[in-house]
């Protein structure tokens, strides 16, 4: 590899500052303060450049997008330094202030319901369990003790006897689930007595009413509010606790040691703050906003000696942990690779693979299953495809996604094991539920969840999963010649051209007098269409064999017998799904491609020109590591082009050039 | 099925008007729009993706007398409150090979063409309503909405070579850059109302201005502060950035000066795609009575959008049908869609008709332009789009009419007219050779 220290050998091309998109902000904050938000969600849907939405060149900053990251600010810093409940709330009344329907008050003792009635109040409860109670005695009388019916919202919750007596009252309680909002709790007087002639009356007389909820609350969790609150503040030197909050928050929140004239500038946020309200709680709040909406937060900032000067030159350290923790994570840098950065350790081949070993070993690899996978293979459209109801009656949100899942899991298995990336086309195992054994008609019945099988039926590998054949598919019917375009842009980087000017579509006649194939054929007569229809639409008849869901078929929907042979423009020939897709796996095209996906995904830019020399090394250590994605992923970690970076010469114009297949 | 209508509790309409009526006081606003010399002129675009089935949609007779197509009906209620305009073209709409959708749908207000490209160096040109936004737009806490139904695909490219950006947005505040629209109700709901907090006090809401201010300043100079030590395409970025800050700011100015009208209840998170159109629809009509802006555009879908119209009982995606091959199946699928479509502007207009402003209603001072990014989802024509302008522009614009143009006359010059009609001194714009005559 080349020497990170010896700048000038080779150009590692210009990185453009990087805004973080949906998926890395929300990640960030995640990591960052441990929130459950996501608000990122309602930012604007990042453009796409070169297949990813990390793509920093198109990844714009609009004033909705900076009115979105001020208001996030304030929610997240809110949600962050709350404190959370840690007892419940007591909320008692005297008898004598509540609504009551009769009675009158009884020698400061309460209230006397003399007869059938209620006493109520209204309360504001959080979903939880609460306890309702009442302090009341009976003036008994008759053959059984005065009666309470304790009532939420007009509901009988209990009926208690009430056996205490003047002088000696008691505390009458029931528990029961509440849901939040406001509800009506009231005691209630049912069997009233009275028999004037024996001096016989019976009575209900309440003391208080008592509202205890929400019950059985966790212990209160600071730690997410300790993390950054790391001081308590003392009175009239309030500010010596804030610098040291600020100054923590900010490295973490911009990954890197911020200076004293940074922290000097956001703290005039903080003494406004105490000026207003002379609360340190409300002031602290101030500075830690202004700390994400700032661009250093916000944007991945990587920086130049000399901005105009195309001179390489490595990367900071800190700069270098956060190209591997959004690489990697789609998030910001962990404690572990920031205490390195900050111990100048980390930009050394060694440290470097053994945290790409790390990092893939942490559950926020994941990121590269749902980020990088999930746009190089299309399952992210998954959520967006819409086969026609009428026609795929048995297409539900349970089997969408099931057969993403399928594709995730069986990414997984060759980001984590030393799998060939080969056998993605070729594999003769996968992971099936239930719902999608059935739907691909296997005698396997695995349960309600996912289980590796072995495959023994017609489906190898990627090309035979139901997401692929779904996400390139019409919703009515297959499209060979969207699945043969798919195979040559994500498999294997050779896009056709455009279509030229005017050019439609294939009819879908009423009563068609041929099969798709034939159809399509007579088309691919014009040279002019064969020049890229002869490419595409084979690899796509090869896979005709399965319909626009993925089940498979032996006819077509007009009844057709289905032909998946084919020839490819260099002489090779295929009898069917299986045939083709061994075919590709030994195209040298395919590892190239899977190479270009991920740098291009790494890098968040496009490939350019001074790529061809970085790629050239990282195949050779993609195939010396047996083509497996770790060996993959370190080996474009390790490459000048991750690790350096250069400025550019004012007025320089873009000139991408792509190298050549 | 959400059905949400702030009409219910919050506006005059049909028949719960007595009910309605204390509720309306609430929403008037406070800034006053009585006095008719002040009712603003406004403009709404409505755009819908696939062009339009045009042997049902345009009317057969020129002039007054025109009769509604079986696409136009859903509009009877309010036809002598629109335009259908014939024979306009979009000519820079027209694409470097293939991508008719991202190209038509760039320059649908812009009347630019759009460089093609996946990378950096997008561009196309200033949109109409951002021409009318800068003249006008300082009199409202937003000088411009942008609002729409669908996000973004979360995998592969969008059209042809074509940047994403120029299939999901038509508004752009300079050539090379889009102004993203809102699609969640209730983001719009609460971007609306933000710091309508009816519980604060003055001195609660001038405090918060204060603070808020203060982070934006610091935001900006610790922006500048970075610029200065930046290459030159990474200060583009901070300048988007800093454009952001300088927006907000003015926003915020405005924001807490006091509630400018009544607070309605904030829509439901669940709904299905009608009621998402018709809670967007809404919001239109209320960021309008409520004068938060005077200029809106709406993206009922992307371009070449793939939505299922299965609720019509319609197989199929929208774009795939539209390319119809001439099969009356398709034909008679596209005009199932296309009406429908229509119907949700016939909502938005009725609802605007039936809003009292001045001496008349809200549609008297507003311009609403429909139409979609090609004419014709089969040819791709950007020739003879179809076009409703509805409104009368301040009692100026003459409606009920079907004016039909002869020689492809540019779409520009309706976009010029629309200016002058909002009192932006515009002579020209993209591809115009002036007004439009006749309109």
């Amino acid at each position: 590899m080349t020497d990170p220290d010896d700048p000038g050998v080779t150009d590692p091309g210009r990185v453009t500052i990087h805004r973080l998109n949906r998926v890395e902000y929300n990640n960030t904050v995640r990591d960052l303060l441990g929130t459950a938000l996501s608000p990122a969600d309602d930012f604007p849907a990042d453009d796409i450049g070169h297949g990813f939405d990390n793509n920093a060149d198109v990844l714009s900053l609009s004033p909705l997008q900076l009115e979105l990251y001020e208001r996030a600010a304030e929610v997240l810093i809110e949600d962050t330094l709350a404190i959370p409940r840690a007892a419940p709330d007591v909320l008692q009344f005297e008898a004598e202030e509540m609504t009551a329907s009769v009675g009158a008050s009884y020698r400061d003792q309460g209230w006397n319901l003399w007869s059938n009635g209620t006493l109520e109040t209204i309360f504001t409860a959080d979903d939880g369990e609460y306890r309702l109670s009442a302090r009341a005695f009976g003036h008994q009388a008759g053959d059984e003790p005065a009666q309470m019916a304790i009532n939420l919202d007009g509901r009988v919750l209990a009926v208690i006897d009430v056996e205490a007596t003047e002088g000696a009252p008691a505390v009458y309680s029931v528990e029961a689930e509440v849901e939040a909002g406001e509800h009506v709790f009231s005691v209630e007087f049912i069997n009233d007595f009275y028999l004037p002639e024996e001096d016989a009356d019976r009575n209900l007389i309440v003391d208080w009413m008592r509202i205890e909820g929400p019950l059985n609350l966790p212990p209160a969790d600071t730690t997410r509010r300790d993390r950054v609150l790391t001081c308590a503040p003392e009175a009239g030197a309030e500010e010596v606790c804030a610098r040291a909050v600020v100054q923590g928050f900010a490295r973490r929140a911009w990954r890197r040691p911020v200076t004293d004239a940074e922290v000097d500038q956001l703290m005039p946020l903080f003494q406004l703050g105490m000026e207003e309200s002379a609360d340190f709680e409300e002031a602290i709040r101030l500075p830690l906003q202004a700390v994400l909406l700032s661009p250093n937060f916000v944007f991945r900032v990587e920086l130049d000696p000399d901005p105009n000067a195309e001179s390489a030159h490595a990367l900071s350290d800190h700069e270098l942990a956060t190209r591997l923790s959004y690489f990697m994570w789609s998030s910001m840098p962990d404690d572990e690779l920031m205490t390195l950065a900050d111990e100048g350790r980390l930009n050394t081949d060694e440290e470097l693979r053994r945290q790409v070993s790390r990092m893939l070993a942490d559950p926020r690899s994941r990121a590269l299953v749902e980020n990088f996978a999930g746009q190089w293979l299309y399952t992210r459209a998954m959520e967006d495809v819409q086969p026609d109801y009428n026609v795929f009656p048995e297409f539900d949100d349970e089997l969408r996604e099931a057969m993403r899942l399928e594709t995730e899991l069986f990414f997984e298995e060759f980001l984590y094991t030393d799998r060939s990336v080969e056998e993605m086309l070729t594999a003769r195992f996968s992971y099936i539920n239930d719902r999608l054994a059935r739907h691909y008609g296997m005698d396997a019945r695995p349960g309600d969840g996912f289980e590796r099988v072995e495959l023994t039926g017609p489906r190898h590998g990627l090309l035979g999963q139901g997401s692929v054949l779904t996400v390139t598919s019409y919703p009515t019917r297959t499209s060979p010649v969207k699945r043969g375009k798919w195979i040559l842009t994500q498999l294997l980087c050779t896009e056709p051209e455009a279509p030229p000017p005017g050019v439609e579509g294939l009819a879908e006649p009423e009563m068609p007098t041929g099969t798709l194939r034939e159809r399509l054929e007579q088309h691919r007569a014009d040279p002019i269409c064969a020049s890229c229809h002869d490419s595409m639409d084979p690899l796509g008849f090869g896979l005709e064999n399965f319909d626009a869901v993925g089940a498979y078929r032996l006819q077509d929907i007009h009844g057709f017998d289905i032909d998946a042979s084919g020839e490819l423009p260099d002489g090779s020939s295929f009898t069917d799904a299986s045939g083709m897709a061994s075919i590709i796996a030994e195209d040298p095209n395919f590892a190239r491609c899977v190479t270009w996906q991920m740098y291009t995904y790494a890098l968040g830019r496009g490939i350019e020109g001074v790529d061809t020399l970085h790629l050239r090394a990282i195949r050779a250590a993609f195939e010396d590591g047996d083509h497996t994605l770790h060996a993959l992923i370190e080996a474009i970690v390790l490459s000048p082009s991750f690790r350096m970076r250069r400025g550019e010469t004012p007025d320089e114009q873009p000139a991408p050039t792509e190298e050549g297949p | 099925m959400s059905r949400w209508r702030l009409s219910r509790r919050a506006f005059l309409g049909g028949a719960g008007a007595a009910i309605a009526l204390p509720f309306l006081e609430a929403m008037l606003p406070t800034r006053a729009l009585a006095d008719a010399a002040e009712v603003p002129r406004r403009f709404l675009a409505f755009y819908v993706p696939n062009g339009i089935h045009m042997p049902a949609w345009t009317p057969n007779e020129a002039g007054r007398d025109f009769g509604l197509t079986p696409i136009l009906e859903p509009l009877a209620n309010v036809r002598d409150h629109i335009n259908v305009i014939s024979g306009l073209a979009n000519r820079p709409a027209r694409p470097d090979g293939a991508g008719d959708h991202a190209a038509g749908t760039s320059s649908f207000l812009t009347a630019a063409h759009a460089f093609k490209t996946e990378g950096a160096n997008i561009s196309v040109g200033v949109s109409m309503d951002q021409i009318a936004a800068a003249a006008v737009g300082g009199a409202t806490r937003f000088p411009s909405l942008q609002l729409g139904i669908e996000g973004g695909g979360n995998a592969g490219g969008c059209d042809s070579g074509y940047s994403c950006a120029y299939s999901r947005n038509i508004s752009w505040a300079s050539e090379s850059t889009p102004l993203p629209k809102i699609v969640s109700p209730q983001l719009a709901f609460d971007r609306l109302f933000q710091g309508f907090d009816a519980q604060a006090s003055a001195a609660e809401r001038a405090k918060r201005k204060r603070y808020r201010t203060s982070v934006l300043d610091y935001a900006r100079a610790d922006a500048q502060r970075l610029k200065t030590r930046l290459g030159q395409t990474d200060r583009r970025k901070l300048d988007e950035y800093m454009t952001g800050v300088r927006e907000l700011e003015v926003q915020v100015q405005q924001a807490e000066d006091g509630p400018s009208c009544g607070v309605p209840d904030r829509p439901e998170a669940d709904f299905d795609f009608p009621a998402h159109v018709e809670m967007m629809n809404e919001l239109m009509v209320l960021a309008f009575q409520c004068d938060l802006t005077r200029i809106i555009t709406f993206m009922l879908g992307n371009a070449g959008s793939g939505r299922s119209y299965g609720f019509l009982g319609v197989p199929g995606a929208h774009h795939e049908i539209s390319h119809h091959q001439n099969n009356p199946d398709n034909f008679a699928r596209l005009q199932t869609i296309d009406t429908w479509e229509v119907a949700q502007l016939a909502y938005l207009l009725e609802r605007m008709a039936n809003t009292p402003e001045g001496e008349g209603s809200m549609l008297d001072n507003t311009l609403v332009f429909f139409s979609s990014e090609i004419e014709d989802g089969n040819s791709h024509s950007h020739f003879n789009l179809p076009i409703v302008l509805a409104g009368g522009g301040g009692g100026v614009i003459e409606t009920g009419r079907h004016l039909v143009y002869e020689e492809d006359e540019p779409i520009a010059n309706l976009f010029v007219s629309i200016l002058q009609n909002l009192n932006v001194p515009a002579t020209s714009f993209g591809d115009s050779t002036g007004p439009l005559a006749g309109l």
